[in-house]
C-alpha cells in the first residue's frame, strides 16, 4: 500500500497524517514531511497513524531523527493500530513519545 | 521459491509473500505481522548494507513455507558476507533518551523480539536468513 502523508499545522501541534505503510521505500518521505513540520518550531509533533498499517524500524528511526533536530518538541502518535503500539513498546519507544487515543 | 529485485520496491510484494504463506499455514495476524516485519527488516538489510553498500546489485530469493510445526521463511542473496549482530542495541541503549539513541541497530533488534528463532548462514556464496514462528 503506497504511504499517504498530509501535513497541517493547528497552533502549536504541527500534524502530520499518515495513511499506508512506513518501511525503508517510504521512510524518507516521512522524514522530509517532518523535517519541514520540525522548521517553525512547534511545541508538538503529532503523527497521526490511524491508517498506517505497518511500520518497520525505518518509521522508528524518522522519531529520532526529529528528537535529535528539535530536542524540545513532544512526539505524539495518534491512534496507531495494535501491531504499531505493540513495535513502541518493544523498543522503549513508548515511554519517550505520547501516545493518543480516542479520549482526545 | 520466487525471486525479488533487490531493492526496495520490492519490500512491500515480499511482506505481501510471506504474510499469505504464513496466513495459510495457520499464524494468526499478530504473528503474520511480526514474521513480515523480521523479514522485511533483514531484506531492507541485504538491499542497503548488502547490495547498495557494495555497489552491487543482484536479487533475493524468499521461501516460505510450514516446517515441522513452524512456518519457516528463508531469504537466500549474493551480497558480501555479514555479520549480522555487528551493530545491535543494547537494552541499555533502549533506555537513553530517543535524541541520544544509536540510530543502528533497531532493526536487528526487532528482528529477534519478533520471532522464535532467527539464524543467518553463508551457504555457497550466498547469505541465508532464517526465520522460525511456532504454529499454534
Amino acid at each position: 500500500m503506497p504511504l499517504t502523508i498530509d501535513s497541517s499545522r493547528s497552533g502549536d501541534r504541527a500534524v502530520i497524517r499518515l495513511e499506508g505503510t512506513i518501511d525503508a521505500s517510504s521512510a524518507e518521505r516521512v522524514r522530509q514531511a517532518v523535517d519541514a513540520a520540525l522548521a517553525d518550531h512547534p511545541a508538538w509533533l503529532e503523527l497521526d497513524v490511524e491508517q498506517v498499517v505497518f511500520m518497520s524500524s525505518a518509521g522508528l528511526r524518522v522519531v529520532i531523527f526529529a528528537k535529535q533536530k528539535e530536542p524540545d518538541v513532544k512526539i505524539a502518535f495518534r491512534k496507531p493500530q495494535p501491531p504499531i503500539l505493540e513495535t513502541l513498546k518493544k523498543t522503549g519507544f513508548f515511554s519517550a513519545v505520547y501516545v493518543i487515543g480516542d479520549e482526545e | 521459491m520466487p525471486t525479488f529485485a533487490g531493492t526496495l520496491d520490492s519490500l512491500e510484494p515480499i511482506r505481501a509473500y510471506v504474510g499469505a504463506a504464513a496466513a495459510n499455514a495457520g499464524l494468526d495476524s499478530s504473528k503474520v505481522y511480526d514474521l513480515c516485519m523480521a523479514v522485511d527488516e533483514i531484506a531492507t538489510n541485504i538491499v542497503t548494507h548488502g547490495y547498495e553498500e557494495s555497489g552491487g546489485s543482484g536479487s533475493i530469493d524468499v521461501e516460505a513455507a510450514p516446517e515441522s510445526g513452524s512456518v519457516v521463511v528463508r531469504l537466500f542473496d549474493s551480497s558480501p558476507e555479514y555479520d549480522p549482530d555487528e551493530r545491535v542495541v543494547s537494552d541499555e541503549e533502549l533506555a537513553t533518551e530517543l535524541a541520544d539513541r544509536p540510530i543502528g541497530g533497531l532493526g536487528i533488534f526487532l528482528v529477534r523480539k519478533s520471532v522464535d528463532e532467527f539464524r543467518y548462514a553463508r551457504l555457497d556464496g550466498r547469505n541465508v536468513h532464517t526465520f522460525r514462528v511456532k504454529l499454534p
